[in-house]
């Protein structure tokens, strides 16, 4: 019996080891390779010892290079203020829109929400074309407006918003409007600041939906000066180029590192959101 | 009761600017996709357009590398679902036990789900290469041959799943283990004092009570794969010999590189069309009740 438990015991560790590893290593070795020269990269491959994964001579010189060459910065902030306007854009219609289909009686609100839930499946990468040539008409071509504006009417939002705002109690409002508040008001000091955890995860999951996106980007801008960060870094290896490793790989260290930063901080509304992302319908 | 223009207004205010926004991003698009997939002109001048009725629908279905496209979005996706239900499965009974470090682990699996697409593909495009890869460092480590990965036609495919397997396990095991937790515990234990060994217990009560879970996340992962466009763009450019051309990537470079939109409008149709009707089939399937 006591030998079974330790085989169990042993094999359990094994397990847990090979699940850890092989969700862990490829983030160390390129972490670990944006702090080396290429030829200390690719020595430090075979064979495989704990140089691969620990840089012995670390040096920043990558990631210098980086910002001072490759515009880096200037991709890091486009990023930032697309994510940070998509974010902003987003909270401000998703929750007036919930607010009017939840606390406004009006007929066709009905309609109102299965239009919207219908557009809830459309695939991004279906409408890329005739999205493109609606944006250029508006002349939003290769601006950072271009990047965000076509998704700050969330289905997504709103569909996580309704939610949240029927599971608030109407006696709230009625209350206020008692005391002789109007629609603005119930919103602004009632509603709002009862459904900040929902405010917060929609906040999140738009952050990372907004600063992850990468198609549509690549589609609306071509300028290098309005490049956002995915699209440096997906430049650095585009197919038939000799790239450099390290510098690639500190460029998409510093692309992931912010996102990374915030989940470990923020994971329980980020797990909640994206699993949301799932249960429509 | 007075329902004046004041209360329009108030409407029209809460929820109109929403609306505006999705009918010029999400409706009028779709309308124009409809439109222009009948039509042959260029982006560079939209305008200048001569109608072609179904003629792009005709060249679509009848050229060998828009039916490749096709062939191997689908095969791809089915290697995903093959590969990552089982895993995100298995990983979820595994995290719901009881297990030193449950968090750290959770937290680990769930990385490559808020990594971005762009940037998972560039870190596999280097883990796969051939010659200072890090799979095949660790392959040679094990005493395995080493695999060209990318640049083979029967290995590219292949390892864009392995990387899908790496990138949605976390996903589609969060979905899992909120599955997981909503069952009653009363089945398991009775089975348990009936005799039923741990295996027995996963195969006939676990796995059957997860079926509206598996369904959703079947869903969920065949949708992901199918929309896949960073993969091919960054690491393969869709090669070699169209093995890795996914609908998505196909569609990018009809539209902006080969400059033909008509017939990248029929494709995406088509492809909107095919996601539609597996949404739709999901909120049936999960309508139904399931009896057990």
């Amino acid at each position: 019996m006591t030998r079974l438990k330790l085989l169990q015991w042993i094999g359990g560790g094994v397990v847990l080891v090979a699940i850890i590893a092989f969700f862990l290593m490829p983030y160390v070795w390129i972490v670990a390779s944006s702090f080396k020269q290429q030829s200390a990269i690719f020595a430090d491959m075979r064979p495989l010892s704990w140089r691969t994964f620990i840089p012995s001579q670390p040096t920043v010189e990558n990631i210098v290079n980086l910002f001072r060459l490759r515009g880096v910065g200037r991709a890091l902030v486009n990023s930032a203020v697309v994510s940070i306007c998509q974010v902003a854009g987003t909270l401000v219609l998703c929750t007036l829109a919930a607010y009017g289909l939840t606390r406004i009686r009006f007929r066709g609100a009905n309609i109102v929400f299965a239009l919207v839930l219908m557009t809830f499946l459309l695939p991004l990468e279906s409408l890329m074309v005739p999205l493109y040539i609606t944006v250029s008409g508006l002349r939003l071509q290769d601006t950072l407006v271009g990047v965000f504006i076509p998704w700050v009417a969330s289905p997504f939002g709103l569909f996580l918003l309704r939610g949240a705002f029927e599971e608030l109690p109407r006696e709230l409002d009625e209350a206020a409007r008692i005391d002789g508040a109007g629609h603005f008001r119930i919103f602004w000091s009632i509603v709002l600041p009862n459904v900040r955890t929902a405010l917060a995860t929609l906040s999140l999951v738009t952050f990372l939906f907004s600063w992850n996106a990468f198609l549509w980007p690549l589609v609306v801008l071509s300028s290098p000066r309005n490049a956002v960060i995915q699209i440096a870094v997906a430049q650095s290896v585009a197919p038939g180029q000799l790239p450099n490793w390290g510098e690639t790989f500190a460029g998409v260290t510093v692309a992931t590192v912010p996102l990374i930063i915030l989940f470990l901080f923020l994971q329980r509304f980020f797990v909640r959101g994206i699993a949301m992302t799932g249960v429509k319908g | 009761m007075k329902r004046t223009a004041a209360h329009w207004l108030t409407v029209a205010v809460f929820v109109g600017p929403f609306l505006a926004l999705l009918a010029v991003f999400q409706y009028w698009p779709v309308f124009a996709m409809l439109r222009d997939s009948l039509y042959d002109f260029q982006l560079l001048d939209p305008t200048r357009r001569s109608f072609v009725g179904l003629e792009n629908y005709f060249y679509v279905l009848t050229d060998p590398d828009r039916l490749q496209a096709f062939a191997v979005t689908f095969s791809f996706a089915a290697g995903v679902v093959v590969c990552v239900v089982p895993v995100a499965f298995l990983l979820a009974t595994y995290l719901n036990g009881r297990l030193p470090a449950r968090a750290l682990i959770r937290t680990i699996v769930f990385l490559p789900v808020v990594t971005s697409a762009v940037v998972i593909a560039t870190m596999w495009t280097f883990l796969l290469e051939p010659n200072n890869g890090l799979v095949n460092s660790v392959f040679g480590a094990f005493g395995l041959p080493r695999l060209e990965f990318l640049t083979s036609k029967t290995q590219a495919l292949p390892s864009i799943v392995l990387m899908m397997l790496w990138q949605q396990t976390g996903f589609a095991t969060v979905l899992y283990l909120s599955g997981l937790q909503s069952i009653p515990h009363d089945l398991d234990d009775a089975a348990s004092v009936d005799g039923a060994s741990a295996w027995q217990r996963l195969r006939h009560v676990t796995l059957p009570l997860m079926a509206r879970t598996t369904v959703l996340v079947v869903v969920m992962m065949t949708v992901f794969s199918l929309q896949a466009f960073a993969p091919p763009l960054v690491m393969t450019g869709g090669g070699p010999e169209g093995t890795s051309n996914f609908l998505a990537f196909d569609i990018y470079t009809l539209a902006f590189s080969l400059q033909q939109p008509g017939v990248a409008s029929a494709v995406s149709v088509m492809f909107m069309l095919i996601v539609l009707a597996i949404s739709l089939l999901q909120m049936r399937v999960l309508r139904a009740k399931f009896v057990y």
